[in-house]
């Protein structure tokens, strides 16, 4: 049913001082799914992402958005970080941090305008954060602050989003409304790429997926691949055991 | 006030300036180390460049001795990405071994150059005015005032045209590259102005004063504002405003203008540090004693509610029951009474239904950790200001 391919990852190598964390990775990710890529820690999967958005360069193999590289197609990409990669006691507001979101399509040297920062308060109302736009953002729980990343990836209008770990130190109702705003995403035909750790959620949340240690071990639909099977190969043979705790 | 006092102080306050800049964001990247290692290490850079122009404002040296900074940072990275050692110790090993070879190089040639290890580290502003630069026989002012003046220029044109670029990279990196602005290229690009600057800076106020330039004003900004610009301005502040004090403090002091800057730059700090609004040691510890109170508030309404049976709720009983002391007791309900969330009939403590509105808001967000709940309570209570 889907068929054009939003994401392609050929034979991708990425190593820190000479020690593989991802090796041989090939991946397709058509368009419109909402997937989560999951696996132990230490799997690489931030790696995985951090390599196809330029951050990380691999050793061997190329990535493809939408058939061209990654340089050529920033704009088509919004990413969401780790919350805590970053300071949160820089000095700043949180409307200034989703304002940031627009940098991209203004490239180097030119300021945002009022066009900008329209942007940037639509986005915060989507996640219910424009009552706190001119908050300090050391002020806001853990939950705002993920909240004020997500509207800084939708201020970017993107047609593919890469999130690392979204859901990481968030309440439930925070964790529903990211999740609801990531299928209507989807609804709008973006593709959704997220770290993910909470299998439990899985066939909830997405509908595709990918296992990864190290190695690719499988990807595809939620409901075809989503298996004790394919989790034990990730995870290793207490696969059962680490669920039920 | 002579000409000479007003060119030292307008030298003074530009170096001031040109060192808050790119000292703001070595704070906020937490590099505050690496203008220390720079400004030693361009030690070797300025005696090289020395024998090679014979001239101590020479732009050439400049470069060179900018060129021996950037060469610092990239050895401190090369040393910490082996992963053998942490990032103070590469620094720690880097500088000092760059900074003797500076210090030989002067010694060995000692009786050639007017340069000696005591003007690199302290300066010699008081001097300053004594080298004029000359254009066909016309006087146009000190030679220092024109280097570091032409170095503030470069320096806040870059920030205005370069401050979103900077700002995205020092917050999130990850972001920067992804965005396409590379934080390599912006790192380097800040190395390199913190190198020129603190050259520029070098001759007139020493290599210990330019690092006091760089870091004391713009850790002081960070102490007061939440807003980065804010910050450079009351970095710019605070810098001119020391450079201008520590120079008439010299006057009367008869003492060294480097070492009076930077003392004013240090008592700034520490008035800051123990004053400022939110983050200072003061604002800190009324905070925390207002919270123990709050906390204390709460506990107390919670027994109330949690008790119908009026025994439990007289005010002698109280006492022993929550097994305060009487002082802490009598605050407490001084509190809940002014806040009209008890009512006291016949000795017996009951809850207003504020009070029991409040407690009952409390405890909900309390269990739920949501802010939505609580935020028109904020502004009467410490407790949930985070």
């Amino acid at each position: 049913m889907k068929n054009k391919i939003a994401v392609q990852v050929d034979d991708l190598t990425v190593a820190y001082n000479y020690k593989p964390v991802l090796w041989d990775i090939d991946l397709e990710i058509p368009e419109g799914v909402l997937m989560a890529i999951v696996g132990p820690n230490g799997a690489g999967k931030s790696t995985l992402i951090k390599s196809i958005l330029g951050i990380l360069k691999p050793i061997a193999g190329s990535v493809a958005i939408y058939g061209k590289p990654y340089d050529k197609q920033r704009s088509l990409v919004a990413y969401v970080p780790q919350k805590g990669s970053v300071d949160w006691d820089f000095p700043t507001t949180a409307l200034d941090v989703v304002m940031m979101g627009t940098y991209g399509s203004l490239g180097w040297i030119k300021r945002p305008g009022q066009k900008e920062k329209k942007a940037a308060l639509e986005a915060l109302e989507k996640v219910g954060m424009l009552s706190f736009k001119n908050r300090q953002i050391s002020q806001l729980s853990g939950g705002q602050q993920q909240r004020i990343f997500l509207a800084r990836a939708l201020v970017q209008n993107a047609s593919i989003y890469f999130m690392d770990e979204p859901f990481q130190g968030v309440d439930a109702t925070t964790e529903i409304a990211i999740i609801n705003i990531l299928k209507e995403l989807r609804k709008a035909g973006k593709t959704v790429i997220v770290v993910h750790h909470d299998l439990q959620t899985v066939p909830e949340y997405f509908d595709w997926v990918t296992f990864l240690n190290v190695k690719k071990i499988a990807t595809g639909p939620v409901k075809d691949i989503f298996n004790d099977d394919n989790l034990t190969k990730t995870y290793g043979i207490n696969y059962k055991v680490v669920v039920s705790d | 006030m002579s000409s000479a006092q007003l060119e030292i102080q307008l030298i003074a306050s530009l170096v001031a300036i040109a060192c808050a800049i790119p000292g703001t964001f070595l704070v906020l990247r937490k590099m505050a180390m690496i203008s220390d290692a720079i400004s030693h290490s361009i030690l070797p850079g300025i005696v090289i460049g020395f024998f090679i122009t014979q001239d101590l404002n020479s732009p050439v040296l400049i470069l060179l001795a900018a060129l021996t900074g950037i060469i610092t940072v990239v050895l401190v990275e090369y040393i910490q990405k082996t992963g053998l050692v942490k990032e103070d110790t590469a620094i720690g090993l880097v500088f000092p071994a760059l900074f003797s070879i500076g210090v030989i190089l002067i010694a060995k040639n000692a009786n050639d150059i007017h340069l000696d290890v005591d003007a690199v580290l302290l300066g010699e502003l008081a001097f300053a005015p004594f080298d004029r630069l000359l254009v066909s026989g016309v006087d146009l002012g000190p030679k220092s005032l024109w280097i570091i003046g032409t170095i503030l220029l470069i320096t806040i044109t870059l920030l205005i045209a370069f401050f979103k670029e900077l700002k995205v990279s020092t917050f999130d990196a990850g972001l920067a590259s992804a965005l396409g602005f590379s934080p390599m290229v912006i790192h380097y690009g800040l190395m390199t102005v913190s190198s020129v600057t603190t050259v520029g800076a070098f001759d007139a106020v020493g290599a210990i004063l330019v690092v006091a330039l760089m870091i004391a004003p713009a850790a002081s900004a960070y102490l007061i504002t939440n807003n980065l610009k804010r910050m450079l301005a009351y970095a710019i502040c605070f810098g001119v405003i020391s450079a201008v004090s520590g120079y008439w403090l010299a006057h009367w002091l008869d003492a060294s203008i480097a070492g009076s800057i930077t003392s004013v730059l240090g008592i700034l700090f520490l008035t800051i540090y123990l004053f400022a609004p939110n983050k200072g040691i003061i604002a800190i510890l009324y905070r925390e004693k207002q919270q123990r109170t709050e906390v204390s508030l709460l506990t107390f309404l919670l027994h109330l509610k949690n008790h119908t049976d009026e025994t439990e709720r007289h005010v002698n009983h109280l006492n022993e029951h929550i097994n305060w002391q009487k002082v802490r007791s009598k605050t407490v309900l001084d509190l809940a009474l002014k806040n009209n969330m008890i009512r006291i009939e016949n000795k017996i403590v009951s809850l207003t239904e504020k009070g029991n509105d409040f407690t009952t808001q409390a405890i909900d967000y309390i269990i739920t950790n949501e802010d939505s709940q609580i935020e028109g309570m904020k502004d009467d209570f410490f407790l949930f200001r985070g």
